[in-house]
Protein backbone atom coordinates (compact mmCIF):
# COMPACT_ATOMS: atom_id res chain seq x y z
CA UNK A 1 0.00 0.00 0.00
CA UNK A 2 1.09 3.64 -0.93
CA UNK A 3 2.63 5.88 1.55
CA UNK A 4 -0.26 7.72 3.14
CA UNK A 5 -0.48 11.67 2.30
CA UNK A 6 -2.10 12.44 6.03
CA UNK A 7 -1.39 10.69 9.09
CA UNK A 8 -2.83 11.86 12.21
CA UNK A 9 -1.13 10.34 14.79
CA UNK A 10 -2.70 10.21 18.53
CA UNK A 11 -3.58 13.36 18.42
CA UNK A 12 -5.94 15.20 21.24
CA UNK A 13 -6.81 19.11 20.55
CA UNK A 14 -8.17 21.57 23.03
CA UNK A 15 -9.44 25.17 22.10
CA UNK A 16 -8.19 26.09 25.60
CA UNK A 17 -5.24 23.62 26.99
CA UNK A 18 -4.07 25.95 29.41
CA UNK A 19 -6.89 26.29 31.29
CA UNK A 20 -7.72 24.70 34.70
CA UNK A 21 -10.70 21.99 32.79
CA UNK A 22 -9.53 21.60 29.11
CA UNK A 23 -12.00 20.77 27.31
CA UNK A 24 -10.94 18.31 24.51
CA UNK A 25 -12.70 18.63 21.01
CA UNK A 26 -10.05 15.75 19.67
CA UNK A 27 -9.36 12.79 21.25
CA UNK A 28 -6.90 10.34 20.20
CA UNK A 29 -7.84 10.74 16.97
CA UNK A 30 -5.89 7.99 14.48
CA UNK A 31 -6.12 8.30 11.10
CA UNK A 32 -4.74 7.66 7.33
CA UNK A 33 -5.40 9.50 4.64
CA UNK A 34 -4.10 7.70 1.58
CA UNK A 35 -4.09 9.27 -1.68
CA UNK A 36 -6.94 8.95 -4.25
CA UNK A 37 -9.26 8.30 -1.40
CA UNK A 38 -12.68 9.80 -0.84
CA UNK A 39 -13.10 10.20 2.40
CA UNK A 40 -16.55 11.12 4.06
CA UNK A 41 -16.20 12.54 7.80
CA UNK A 42 -20.00 12.49 9.28
CA UNK A 43 -20.74 13.11 12.86
CA UNK A 44 -23.30 15.33 15.03
CA UNK A 45 -22.78 19.06 15.45
CA UNK A 46 -20.24 19.75 17.64
CA UNK A 47 -18.49 16.58 17.32
CA UNK A 48 -15.03 17.97 15.99
CA UNK A 49 -15.68 17.41 12.65
CA UNK A 50 -13.93 20.68 11.57
CA UNK A 51 -11.51 20.74 14.40
CA UNK A 52 -10.14 17.47 13.07
CA UNK A 53 -10.25 19.00 9.09
CA UNK A 54 -8.34 22.39 10.17
CA UNK A 55 -5.39 20.06 11.33
CA UNK A 56 -4.89 19.00 8.06
CA UNK A 57 -3.70 22.07 6.86
CA UNK A 58 -2.31 23.41 10.28
CA UNK A 59 -4.81 26.06 10.75
CA UNK A 60 -4.91 24.45 13.78
CA UNK A 61 -1.94 22.32 15.35
CA UNK A 62 -2.61 19.21 17.92
CA UNK A 63 -2.30 19.64 21.65
CA UNK A 64 -1.05 16.33 21.87
CA UNK A 65 0.44 13.81 18.91
CA UNK A 66 1.17 14.33 15.45
CA UNK A 67 0.21 15.55 12.11
CA UNK A 68 1.65 14.21 9.20
CA UNK A 69 0.85 15.57 5.39
CA UNK A 70 2.81 14.56 2.85
CA UNK A 71 5.94 14.23 5.22
CA UNK A 72 6.06 17.37 6.89
CA UNK A 73 4.70 17.77 10.01
CA UNK A 74 2.23 20.87 11.20
CA UNK A 75 3.79 21.66 13.90
CA UNK A 76 7.00 22.63 11.78
CA UNK A 77 6.59 26.41 11.32
CA UNK A 78 8.45 25.66 8.20
CA UNK A 79 6.30 23.52 6.51
CA UNK A 80 3.08 25.74 7.22
CA UNK A 81 2.84 27.05 3.42
CA UNK A 82 3.45 24.07 1.54
CA UNK A 83 1.27 22.20 3.93
CA UNK A 84 -1.23 24.74 2.97
CA UNK A 85 -0.39 24.44 -0.72
CA UNK A 86 -0.59 20.75 -0.51
CA UNK A 87 -4.29 20.44 1.33
CA UNK A 88 -6.67 22.53 -0.20
CA UNK A 89 -9.78 23.96 2.11
CA UNK A 90 -13.28 25.03 1.17
CA UNK A 91 -15.53 26.35 4.06
CA UNK A 92 -19.49 26.44 4.43
CA UNK A 93 -20.48 29.57 3.32
CA UNK A 94 -19.27 30.31 0.14
CA UNK A 95 -19.35 34.44 0.56
CA UNK A 96 -17.33 34.00 3.17
CA UNK A 97 -14.18 32.65 1.42
CA UNK A 98 -13.87 34.79 -1.84
CA UNK A 99 -11.48 37.19 -1.47
CA UNK A 100 -11.77 39.38 -4.62
CA UNK A 101 -14.08 40.83 -6.65
CA UNK A 102 -13.96 39.31 -9.92
CA UNK A 103 -13.90 35.59 -10.15
CA UNK A 104 -10.69 35.21 -11.56
CA UNK A 105 -8.71 37.17 -9.38
CA UNK A 106 -10.21 35.32 -6.84
CA UNK A 107 -9.10 32.00 -8.44
CA UNK A 108 -5.45 33.45 -8.33
CA UNK A 109 -5.65 34.88 -4.68
CA UNK A 110 -3.81 31.75 -3.50
CA UNK A 111 -0.79 30.93 -5.89
CA UNK A 112 -0.13 34.62 -5.81
CA UNK A 113 0.19 34.88 -2.14
CA UNK A 114 2.89 31.78 -3.21
CA UNK A 115 4.65 34.34 -5.58
CA UNK A 116 3.64 32.14 -8.61
CA UNK A 117 4.77 33.96 -11.77
CA UNK A 118 1.91 35.58 -13.87
CA UNK A 119 2.34 33.29 -16.88
CA UNK A 120 1.91 30.52 -14.37
CA UNK A 121 -0.52 31.81 -12.63
CA UNK A 122 -2.90 32.82 -15.49
CA UNK A 123 -2.39 29.22 -16.33
CA UNK A 124 -3.63 27.90 -13.27
CA UNK A 125 -6.67 30.63 -13.32
CA UNK A 126 -7.54 28.88 -16.46
CA UNK A 127 -7.03 25.70 -15.92
CA UNK A 128 -8.70 26.17 -12.51
CA UNK A 129 -11.56 27.32 -13.42
CA UNK A 130 -11.95 24.43 -16.53
CA UNK A 131 -12.54 22.12 -14.20
CA UNK A 132 -15.22 23.39 -11.90
CA UNK A 133 -16.60 24.38 -15.40
CA UNK A 134 -16.59 28.05 -14.55
CA UNK A 135 -14.66 29.68 -17.08
CA UNK A 136 -17.41 31.38 -18.44
CA UNK A 137 -18.10 33.28 -15.82
CA UNK A 138 -13.96 34.71 -15.20
CA UNK A 139 -15.15 37.94 -15.56
CA UNK A 140 -18.37 37.95 -13.40
CA UNK A 141 -18.67 39.61 -9.82
CA UNK A 142 -19.06 36.55 -7.56
CA UNK A 143 -22.09 38.08 -5.25
CA UNK A 144 -24.54 37.72 -9.23
CA UNK A 145 -23.49 33.90 -9.06
CA UNK A 146 -25.81 31.53 -7.40
CA UNK A 147 -24.47 29.61 -4.24
CA UNK A 148 -23.95 26.92 -6.03
CA UNK A 149 -21.48 28.85 -8.80
CA UNK A 150 -19.85 30.39 -6.09
CA UNK A 151 -19.11 27.46 -4.06
CA UNK A 152 -17.52 26.15 -7.35
CA UNK A 153 -15.65 29.39 -7.73
CA UNK A 154 -14.45 28.63 -4.01
CA UNK A 155 -13.07 25.25 -5.22
CA UNK A 156 -11.55 26.32 -8.05
CA UNK A 157 -9.93 28.95 -5.86
CA UNK A 158 -8.54 26.02 -4.04
CA UNK A 159 -7.59 24.19 -6.93
CA UNK A 160 -5.18 27.05 -8.03
CA UNK A 161 -2.57 25.92 -5.17
CA UNK A 162 -2.47 22.12 -7.08
CA UNK A 163 -3.02 21.00 -3.80
CA UNK A 164 -3.18 16.68 -3.76
CA UNK A 165 -5.95 16.76 -1.10
CA UNK A 166 -9.06 18.87 -0.94
CA UNK A 167 -11.15 19.37 2.25
CA UNK A 168 -14.41 20.22 1.81
CA UNK A 169 -16.06 21.50 5.56
CA UNK A 170 -19.82 21.15 4.30
CA UNK A 171 -18.99 22.76 1.84
CA UNK A 172 -22.62 21.63 0.33
CA UNK A 173 -24.91 22.50 3.20
CA UNK A 174 -25.69 26.05 2.45
CA UNK A 175 -26.71 25.09 -1.03
CA UNK A 176 -30.11 23.94 -3.05
CA UNK A 177 -30.21 20.74 -4.30
CA UNK A 178 -29.10 22.14 -8.02
CA UNK A 179 -25.93 23.81 -6.58
CA UNK A 180 -25.22 20.71 -4.47
CA UNK A 181 -24.87 18.19 -7.40
CA UNK A 182 -23.16 20.95 -9.52
CA UNK A 183 -20.31 20.53 -6.19
CA UNK A 184 -20.86 16.93 -5.75
CA UNK A 185 -20.11 16.49 -9.71
CA UNK A 186 -17.26 19.11 -9.59
CA UNK A 187 -15.72 17.22 -6.62
CA UNK A 188 -16.55 13.41 -8.27
CA UNK A 189 -14.29 14.81 -11.28
CA UNK A 190 -11.42 15.81 -9.15
CA UNK A 191 -11.61 12.76 -6.85
CA UNK A 192 -11.32 10.84 -10.61
CA UNK A 193 -8.56 12.82 -11.57
CA UNK A 194 -6.38 11.85 -8.66
CA UNK A 195 -7.23 14.33 -5.91
CA UNK A 196 -7.67 13.10 -2.52
CA UNK A 197 -10.70 14.65 -1.18
CA UNK A 198 -12.21 14.39 2.61
CA UNK A 199 -15.00 15.56 2.78
CA UNK A 200 -17.89 16.42 5.47
CA UNK A 201 -21.45 16.34 5.63
CA UNK A 202 -24.63 16.09 7.12
CA UNK A 203 -26.56 14.61 4.44
CA UNK A 204 -25.88 11.09 4.93
CA UNK A 205 -27.30 10.29 0.88
CA UNK A 206 -23.70 12.16 0.15
CA UNK A 207 -21.82 10.37 2.19
CA UNK A 208 -22.24 7.49 -0.14
CA UNK A 209 -20.31 8.94 -2.49
CA UNK A 210 -17.10 8.02 -0.24
CA UNK A 211 -15.16 5.16 -0.59
CA UNK A 212 -14.48 5.06 3.22
CA UNK A 213 -16.70 6.91 5.90
CA UNK A 214 -15.46 7.55 9.27
CA UNK A 215 -18.00 8.69 12.16
CA UNK A 216 -17.44 11.35 15.04
CA UNK A 217 -18.79 11.33 18.33
CA UNK A 218 -17.67 13.84 21.67
CA UNK A 219 -13.89 14.51 19.59
CA UNK A 220 -13.48 10.61 19.11
CA UNK A 221 -13.71 8.09 15.72
CA UNK A 222 -16.58 5.71 16.74
CA UNK A 223 -16.79 4.16 13.47
CA UNK A 224 -15.10 3.69 10.18
CA UNK A 225 -14.99 1.48 7.10
CA UNK A 226 -15.95 1.45 3.85
CA UNK A 227 -19.73 3.45 3.08
CA UNK A 228 -21.34 0.01 3.29
CA UNK A 229 -20.11 -1.40 6.03
CA UNK A 230 -20.92 1.58 8.40
CA UNK A 231 -24.22 2.54 7.06
CA UNK A 232 -25.63 -1.43 7.61
CA UNK A 233 -25.13 -0.63 11.36
CA UNK A 234 -27.92 1.45 11.24
CA UNK A 235 -28.91 0.71 14.83
CA UNK A 236 -25.00 1.99 16.03
CA UNK A 237 -25.87 5.32 13.81
CA UNK A 238 -29.42 6.17 14.97
CA UNK A 239 -27.83 5.45 19.20
CA UNK A 240 -25.89 8.54 17.94
CA UNK A 241 -28.84 10.15 16.32
CA UNK A 242 -27.24 10.20 13.13
CA UNK A 243 -29.36 9.92 9.92
CA UNK A 244 -28.38 6.54 7.77
CA UNK A 245 -29.00 7.45 3.86
CA UNK A 246 -33.19 6.72 3.27
CA UNK A 247 -32.55 3.87 0.65
CA UNK A 248 -30.33 1.89 3.65
CA UNK A 249 -32.97 2.95 6.36
CA UNK A 250 -35.75 0.94 3.66
CA UNK A 251 -33.26 -1.66 3.11
CA UNK A 252 -33.05 -1.90 6.57
CA UNK A 253 -36.80 -1.67 7.36
CA UNK A 254 -37.45 -4.60 4.85
CA UNK A 255 -34.41 -6.45 6.38
CA UNK A 256 -36.57 -6.71 9.66
CA UNK A 257 -39.67 -7.85 8.16
CA UNK A 258 -37.53 -10.70 6.23
CA UNK A 259 -34.16 -11.08 6.90
CA UNK A 260 -33.23 -12.90 3.59
CA UNK A 261 -33.49 -8.73 2.23
CA UNK A 262 -29.88 -7.23 2.56
CA UNK A 263 -29.76 -4.46 4.75
CA UNK A 264 -26.68 -2.74 3.30
CA UNK A 265 -28.20 -1.43 0.33
CA UNK A 266 -27.00 2.29 -0.37
CA UNK A 267 -28.71 3.87 -3.67
CA UNK A 268 -31.70 3.51 -5.26
CA UNK A 269 -30.11 1.47 -8.39
CA UNK A 270 -29.21 -0.91 -6.08
CA UNK A 271 -32.29 -1.15 -4.03
CA UNK A 272 -34.67 -0.95 -7.48
CA UNK A 273 -32.62 -4.17 -8.84
CA UNK A 274 -32.84 -6.04 -5.65
CA UNK A 275 -36.82 -5.33 -5.37
CA UNK A 276 -36.48 -6.48 -9.29
CA UNK A 277 -34.71 -9.46 -8.55
CA UNK A 278 -37.19 -10.65 -6.40
CA UNK A 279 -40.32 -10.23 -8.38
CA UNK A 280 -39.09 -12.25 -10.74
CA UNK A 281 -37.55 -14.85 -8.64
CA UNK A 282 -41.73 -15.02 -7.15
CA UNK A 283 -42.85 -15.50 -10.63
CA UNK A 284 -41.28 -17.77 -11.16
CA UNK A 285 -42.54 -19.92 -8.14
CA UNK A 286 -45.81 -18.49 -7.87
CA UNK A 287 -46.34 -18.91 -11.47
CA UNK A 288 -48.40 -15.63 -11.17
CA UNK A 289 -46.37 -12.37 -12.60
CA UNK A 290 -46.69 -10.50 -9.47
CA UNK A 291 -44.27 -8.11 -11.44
CA UNK A 292 -47.00 -7.25 -13.64
CA UNK A 293 -49.38 -7.63 -10.95
CA UNK A 294 -47.76 -4.34 -9.72
CA UNK A 295 -46.66 -2.60 -12.63
CA UNK A 296 -50.25 -3.47 -14.37
CA UNK A 297 -48.74 -4.37 -17.43
CA UNK B 1 -41.90 44.89 -0.78
CA UNK B 2 -39.89 47.75 -2.50
CA UNK B 3 -38.78 49.55 0.40
CA UNK B 4 -36.80 46.32 0.96
CA UNK B 5 -35.42 46.25 -2.09
CA UNK B 6 -33.51 50.14 -1.65
CA UNK B 7 -30.19 48.52 -0.67
CA UNK B 8 -29.54 46.59 -3.71
CA UNK B 9 -29.60 50.00 -5.24
CA UNK B 10 -26.38 51.15 -3.35
CA UNK B 11 -24.78 52.01 -6.79
CA UNK B 12 -21.17 52.91 -5.41
CA UNK B 13 -18.98 49.65 -5.03
CA UNK B 14 -21.07 48.05 -7.84
CA UNK B 15 -18.73 47.73 -10.96
CA UNK B 16 -20.82 47.81 -14.43
CA UNK B 17 -19.14 46.13 -17.12
CA UNK B 18 -18.80 47.65 -20.34
CA UNK B 19 -16.27 48.72 -23.05
CA UNK B 20 -16.62 52.51 -23.02
CA UNK B 21 -13.35 54.68 -23.17
CA UNK B 22 -13.93 55.56 -19.42
CA UNK B 23 -14.16 51.86 -18.78
CA UNK B 24 -10.67 51.10 -20.36
CA UNK B 25 -8.59 54.48 -18.74
CA UNK B 26 -6.16 52.78 -16.79
CA UNK B 27 -7.66 52.67 -13.45
CA UNK B 28 -4.47 54.86 -11.78
CA UNK B 29 -5.21 57.63 -14.19
CA UNK B 30 -9.02 57.59 -13.36
CA UNK B 31 -7.48 58.22 -9.58
CA UNK B 32 -5.59 60.50 -10.70
CA UNK B 33 -8.71 62.49 -12.60
CA UNK B 34 -11.01 61.41 -9.58
CA UNK B 35 -8.64 63.12 -7.14
CA UNK B 36 -7.50 66.11 -8.88
CA UNK B 37 -11.59 66.97 -9.43
CA UNK B 38 -12.01 66.17 -5.74
CA UNK B 39 -9.80 68.90 -4.38
CA UNK B 40 -11.44 71.31 -7.48
CA UNK B 41 -14.77 70.47 -5.96
CA UNK B 42 -13.39 71.71 -2.45
CA UNK B 43 -12.29 75.20 -3.34
CA UNK B 44 -14.88 75.73 -5.58
CA UNK B 45 -17.81 77.56 -3.50
CA UNK B 46 -19.37 80.01 -5.96
CA UNK B 47 -22.41 78.64 -8.16
CA UNK B 48 -20.72 79.11 -12.05
CA UNK B 49 -17.79 77.06 -10.82
CA UNK B 50 -20.15 73.86 -9.95
CA UNK B 51 -22.25 74.71 -12.98
CA UNK B 52 -19.02 74.29 -14.82
CA UNK B 53 -17.52 71.61 -12.95
CA UNK B 54 -20.71 69.34 -12.73
CA UNK B 55 -20.98 69.38 -16.28
CA UNK B 56 -17.79 67.63 -16.65
CA UNK B 57 -18.69 65.33 -14.30
CA UNK B 58 -22.09 64.66 -16.71
CA UNK B 59 -19.84 64.94 -19.85
CA UNK B 60 -17.87 61.73 -18.09
CA UNK B 61 -20.33 59.79 -17.12
CA UNK B 62 -22.46 59.97 -20.49
CA UNK B 63 -19.24 59.08 -21.96
CA UNK B 64 -19.03 55.84 -19.64
CA UNK B 65 -22.35 55.04 -21.24
CA UNK B 66 -23.63 54.04 -17.45
CA UNK B 67 -27.47 55.40 -17.17
CA UNK B 68 -28.14 58.39 -14.95
CA UNK B 69 -31.06 55.89 -13.68
CA UNK B 70 -29.16 53.36 -12.37
CA UNK B 71 -26.74 55.92 -10.96
CA UNK B 72 -29.02 58.30 -9.33
CA UNK B 73 -30.64 55.45 -7.72
CA UNK B 74 -27.76 55.08 -5.62
CA UNK B 75 -28.61 58.82 -3.82
CA UNK B 76 -32.03 57.11 -2.66
CA UNK B 77 -31.20 55.80 0.68
CA UNK B 78 -29.22 58.69 1.53
CA UNK B 79 -31.91 61.02 0.64
CA UNK B 80 -33.19 61.27 3.89
CA UNK B 81 -29.63 62.64 5.21
CA UNK B 82 -29.39 64.67 2.20
CA UNK B 83 -32.95 66.58 2.82
CA UNK B 84 -31.86 66.66 6.81
CA UNK B 85 -28.30 68.73 6.00
CA UNK B 86 -30.04 71.06 3.68
CA UNK B 87 -32.79 71.82 5.95
CA UNK B 88 -30.17 72.59 8.15
CA UNK B 89 -28.04 74.71 6.27
CA UNK B 90 -31.23 76.29 4.88
CA UNK B 91 -31.98 77.70 7.99
CA UNK B 92 -29.09 78.04 10.29
CA UNK B 93 -26.50 79.34 7.98
CA UNK B 94 -27.76 82.00 6.90
CA UNK B 95 -25.71 84.67 8.47
CA UNK B 96 -22.50 82.49 8.65
CA UNK B 97 -22.10 81.79 4.50
CA UNK B 98 -22.90 85.57 2.70
CA UNK B 99 -23.47 85.02 -0.35
CA UNK B 100 -20.88 84.77 -2.84
CA UNK B 101 -21.28 87.29 -5.66
CA UNK B 102 -24.74 89.17 -4.34
CA UNK B 103 -26.22 91.82 -1.70
CA UNK B 104 -26.99 89.85 1.20
CA UNK B 105 -31.21 89.58 1.19
CA UNK B 106 -32.39 88.30 4.47
CA UNK B 107 -35.82 86.60 3.33
CA UNK B 108 -37.30 85.40 6.79
CA UNK B 109 -35.90 85.24 10.21
CA UNK B 110 -37.07 83.98 13.85
CA UNK B 111 -34.96 83.57 16.44
CA UNK B 112 -31.89 82.06 15.39
CA UNK B 113 -33.27 80.77 12.46
CA UNK B 114 -33.16 82.64 9.28
CA UNK B 115 -33.59 82.58 4.99
CA UNK B 116 -30.93 84.04 3.42
CA UNK B 117 -29.87 84.23 -0.31
CA UNK B 118 -26.84 82.88 1.04
CA UNK B 119 -28.29 79.97 2.72
CA UNK B 120 -30.36 79.33 -0.72
CA UNK B 121 -26.78 79.27 -2.63
CA UNK B 122 -24.95 77.39 -0.06
CA UNK B 123 -28.14 74.70 -0.30
CA UNK B 124 -27.88 74.79 -3.99
CA UNK B 125 -23.94 74.85 -3.89
CA UNK B 126 -23.62 72.21 -1.44
CA UNK B 127 -26.44 69.96 -3.34
CA UNK B 128 -24.20 70.47 -6.74
CA UNK B 129 -20.79 69.48 -4.60
CA UNK B 130 -22.31 66.45 -3.27
CA UNK B 131 -24.11 65.08 -6.56
CA UNK B 132 -19.67 65.88 -8.25
CA UNK B 133 -18.17 64.00 -5.60
CA UNK B 134 -21.17 61.16 -5.88
CA UNK B 135 -20.95 61.31 -9.91
CA UNK B 136 -16.92 60.72 -9.74
CA UNK B 137 -17.08 58.01 -7.02
CA UNK B 138 -19.16 55.39 -8.19
CA UNK B 139 -18.48 56.67 -11.62
CA UNK B 140 -14.84 55.11 -11.04
CA UNK B 141 -16.32 52.43 -8.96
CA UNK B 142 -19.04 51.40 -11.62
CA UNK B 143 -16.56 51.46 -14.39
CA UNK B 144 -13.38 49.48 -12.54
CA UNK B 145 -13.39 46.55 -11.06
CA UNK B 146 -12.78 47.28 -7.82
CA UNK B 147 -10.01 45.22 -8.00
CA UNK B 148 -7.81 47.26 -10.16
CA UNK B 149 -8.71 50.11 -8.07
CA UNK B 150 -7.23 48.48 -5.39
CA UNK B 151 -3.90 47.37 -7.69
CA UNK B 152 -4.12 51.12 -8.51
CA UNK B 153 -3.89 52.29 -4.96
CA UNK B 154 -1.73 49.91 -4.46
CA UNK B 155 0.91 50.95 -7.35
CA UNK B 156 0.33 54.92 -6.78
CA UNK B 157 1.13 53.93 -2.83
CA UNK B 158 4.59 51.87 -3.96
CA UNK B 159 6.85 54.48 -4.09
CA UNK B 160 5.49 55.36 -0.51
CA UNK B 161 6.54 51.90 0.74
CA UNK B 162 9.53 52.70 1.69
CA UNK B 163 8.45 55.25 4.27
CA UNK B 164 6.23 51.60 5.53
CA UNK B 165 3.56 52.00 3.89
CA UNK B 166 1.72 49.17 3.39
CA UNK B 167 0.68 49.19 0.18
CA UNK B 168 -0.53 45.92 -0.63
CA UNK B 169 -2.38 45.73 2.55
CA UNK B 170 -4.03 48.57 2.32
CA UNK B 171 -5.27 47.25 -1.05
CA UNK B 172 -6.12 44.15 0.12
CA UNK B 173 -8.45 45.65 2.86
CA UNK B 174 -10.53 47.79 -0.04
CA UNK B 175 -10.99 45.25 -2.19
CA UNK B 176 -12.00 42.99 0.76
CA UNK B 177 -14.34 46.28 1.57
CA UNK B 178 -15.73 46.93 -1.26
CA UNK B 179 -16.53 43.60 -2.06
CA UNK B 180 -18.44 42.92 1.06
CA UNK B 181 -20.67 46.14 0.53
CA UNK B 182 -23.48 43.97 -1.35
CA UNK B 183 -23.27 41.07 1.24
CA UNK B 184 -24.26 43.48 3.62
CA UNK B 185 -26.74 45.10 1.62
CA UNK B 186 -28.16 41.53 1.09
CA UNK B 187 -27.88 40.68 4.53
CA UNK B 188 -29.32 43.83 5.70
CA UNK B 189 -32.78 43.34 3.74
CA UNK B 190 -32.84 39.68 5.39
CA UNK B 191 -32.72 41.39 8.85
CA UNK B 192 -35.29 43.73 7.76
CA UNK B 193 -37.64 41.75 6.11
CA UNK B 194 -36.89 38.41 9.23
CA UNK B 195 -38.02 42.07 11.35
CA UNK B 196 -40.78 42.93 9.39
CA UNK B 197 -42.45 39.42 9.60
CA UNK B 198 -42.48 39.97 13.39
CA UNK B 199 -44.11 43.22 13.13
CA UNK B 200 -41.42 45.77 12.86
CA UNK B 201 -42.42 48.35 10.31
CA UNK B 202 -40.19 49.80 7.82
CA UNK B 203 -42.83 50.94 5.02
CA UNK B 204 -44.28 53.71 6.71
CA UNK B 205 -43.05 56.41 8.24
CA UNK B 206 -42.00 58.57 5.17
CA UNK B 207 -39.01 60.12 4.78
CA UNK B 208 -39.19 62.51 7.03
CA UNK B 209 -39.34 60.91 10.25
CA UNK B 210 -36.03 60.55 11.53
CA UNK B 211 -36.13 59.59 15.15
CA UNK B 212 -38.49 56.67 14.30
CA UNK B 213 -35.95 55.92 11.15
CA UNK B 214 -33.21 55.84 13.29
CA UNK B 215 -34.12 54.00 15.76
CA UNK B 216 -35.05 51.37 13.25
CA UNK B 217 -31.45 52.26 12.23
CA UNK B 218 -30.30 50.36 15.76
CA UNK B 219 -32.15 47.61 15.49
CA UNK B 220 -30.68 46.50 12.07
CA UNK B 221 -26.94 47.91 12.53
CA UNK B 222 -26.68 45.37 15.70
CA UNK B 223 -27.29 42.08 14.05
CA UNK B 224 -25.37 43.62 10.83
CA UNK B 225 -22.26 43.92 13.15
CA UNK B 226 -22.52 40.85 14.58
CA UNK B 227 -22.67 38.59 11.46
CA UNK B 228 -19.96 41.13 9.71
CA UNK B 229 -17.64 39.66 12.51
CA UNK B 230 -18.68 35.93 12.00
CA UNK B 231 -18.19 36.71 8.30
CA UNK B 232 -14.60 38.07 9.74
CA UNK B 233 -13.68 34.95 11.38
CA UNK B 234 -14.30 32.80 8.47
CA UNK B 235 -12.72 35.31 6.17
CA UNK B 236 -9.23 35.10 7.81
CA UNK B 237 -9.46 31.32 8.06
CA UNK B 238 -10.52 31.26 4.47
CA UNK B 239 -7.63 33.66 3.62
CA UNK B 240 -5.08 31.11 5.76
CA UNK B 241 -6.01 28.14 4.08
CA UNK B 242 -5.05 30.07 0.99
CA UNK B 243 -1.27 30.53 2.06
CA UNK B 244 -1.87 34.41 2.97
CA UNK B 245 0.99 35.45 4.99
CA UNK B 246 0.82 39.32 4.30
CA UNK B 247 1.78 41.85 1.74
CA UNK B 248 5.12 40.61 0.68
CA UNK B 249 5.94 38.64 -2.37
CA UNK B 250 2.28 38.77 -3.10
CA UNK B 251 2.37 38.48 -7.31
CA UNK B 252 -0.59 40.13 -9.91
CA UNK B 253 -2.62 38.75 -12.04
CA UNK B 254 -3.55 42.08 -13.65
CA UNK B 255 -0.39 45.16 -14.76
CA UNK B 256 -1.31 47.93 -16.10
CA UNK B 257 0.15 50.47 -18.74
CA UNK B 258 -0.09 53.74 -19.02
CA UNK B 259 -1.31 54.67 -22.96
CA UNK B 260 -1.43 58.16 -24.24
CA UNK B 261 -5.40 58.11 -23.82
CA UNK B 262 -4.89 57.89 -20.14
CA UNK B 263 -2.23 60.97 -20.27
CA UNK B 264 -4.42 63.05 -22.29
CA UNK B 265 -7.60 62.55 -20.17
CA UNK B 266 -5.42 63.23 -17.02
CA UNK B 267 -3.98 66.34 -18.94
CA UNK B 268 -7.45 67.77 -20.12
CA UNK B 269 -8.86 67.40 -16.32
CA UNK B 270 -5.57 68.94 -15.10
CA UNK B 271 -5.68 71.68 -17.10
CA UNK B 272 -9.60 72.19 -16.80
CA UNK B 273 -9.28 72.06 -12.86
CA UNK B 274 -6.49 74.59 -12.88
CA UNK B 275 -8.54 77.22 -15.11
CA UNK B 276 -11.42 76.96 -12.86
CA UNK B 277 -8.95 77.32 -9.70
CA UNK B 278 -7.33 80.47 -11.27
CA UNK B 279 -10.68 81.86 -11.96
CA UNK B 280 -12.98 80.98 -9.22
CA UNK B 281 -12.71 84.54 -7.63
CA UNK B 282 -13.89 85.90 -10.95
CA UNK B 283 -17.72 84.46 -11.57
CA UNK B 284 -20.07 86.80 -11.43
CA UNK B 285 -22.23 84.83 -9.31
N1 LIG C 1 -12.99 28.51 18.10
C1 LIG C 1 -13.42 27.70 19.09
N2 LIG C 1 -13.16 28.00 20.38
C2 LIG C 1 -13.58 27.20 21.39
N3 LIG C 1 -14.26 26.06 21.19
C3 LIG C 1 -14.56 25.70 19.92
C4 LIG C 1 -14.16 26.50 18.82
N4 LIG C 1 -14.58 25.92 17.68
C5 LIG C 1 -15.21 24.80 18.06
N5 LIG C 1 -15.21 24.66 19.41
C6 LIG C 1 -15.79 23.54 20.16
O1 LIG C 1 -15.15 22.35 19.77
C7 LIG C 1 -16.08 21.30 19.61
C8 LIG C 1 -16.00 20.73 18.21
O2 LIG C 1 -16.42 21.72 17.29
P1 LIG C 1 -16.38 21.53 15.73
O3 LIG C 1 -16.65 22.84 15.11
O4 LIG C 1 -15.14 20.85 15.35
O5 LIG C 1 -17.59 20.55 15.51
P2 LIG C 1 -18.25 20.08 14.13
O6 LIG C 1 -18.31 18.61 14.19
O7 LIG C 1 -17.56 20.68 12.98
O8 LIG C 1 -19.71 20.64 14.28
P3 LIG C 1 -20.67 21.23 13.14
O9 LIG C 1 -21.37 20.06 12.54
O10 LIG C 1 -21.61 22.09 13.93
O11 LIG C 1 -19.85 22.01 12.18
C9 LIG C 1 -17.44 21.88 19.94
O12 LIG C 1 -17.75 21.50 21.25
C10 LIG C 1 -17.25 23.36 19.82
O13 LIG C 1 -18.06 24.02 20.75
MG1 LIG D 1 -18.11 22.12 11.44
Amino acid sequence: MSEPIIRVENVSFSYNPSAEKPVFALQDINLEVFPGDYLVIVGHNGSGKSTLAKHFNALLRPTQGDVWVDGMNTKDPKCVLPIRATVGMVFQIPDNQIVATVVEEDVAFGPANLGVPEEELRARVDWALKIVDMDAYRQRAPHLLSSGQKQRVAIAGAMALKPKVLVLDESTSMLDPAGREEVLKAVRTLNKEGTTIVAITHFMHEAVEGNRVIVMEAGRIVAQGSPREVFSNVETLRALHLDVPQVTELAYELHKRDNTFPADLLTVDEIVQEIERRLEQKERIGGYSWARHYTGQ
Amino acid sequence: MENFEFLRNVTIGQYFQGDSIIHRLDPRAKITILLILVVVNSFILSFTGNVLLLSWCIALVLLSGISFRFMLSGIKPALPLIVIFALMQLFFYGDAYPPYGMESVTYWRWGIMSITNGSIQLVIVTLMRFLEIFFLVSLLTSTTTTTNIAYAIESMLEPFQRLRVPAQEISLIGTIALRFVPIFAEQMEIIMKAQASRGADFGEGGVFQFVKRTRQMVTLIVPLFVDAFRRAEDLILAMDARCYTGGRGRTKIVRFHMQRVDLLFIAFTAVFGVLIMVFRNHFPI
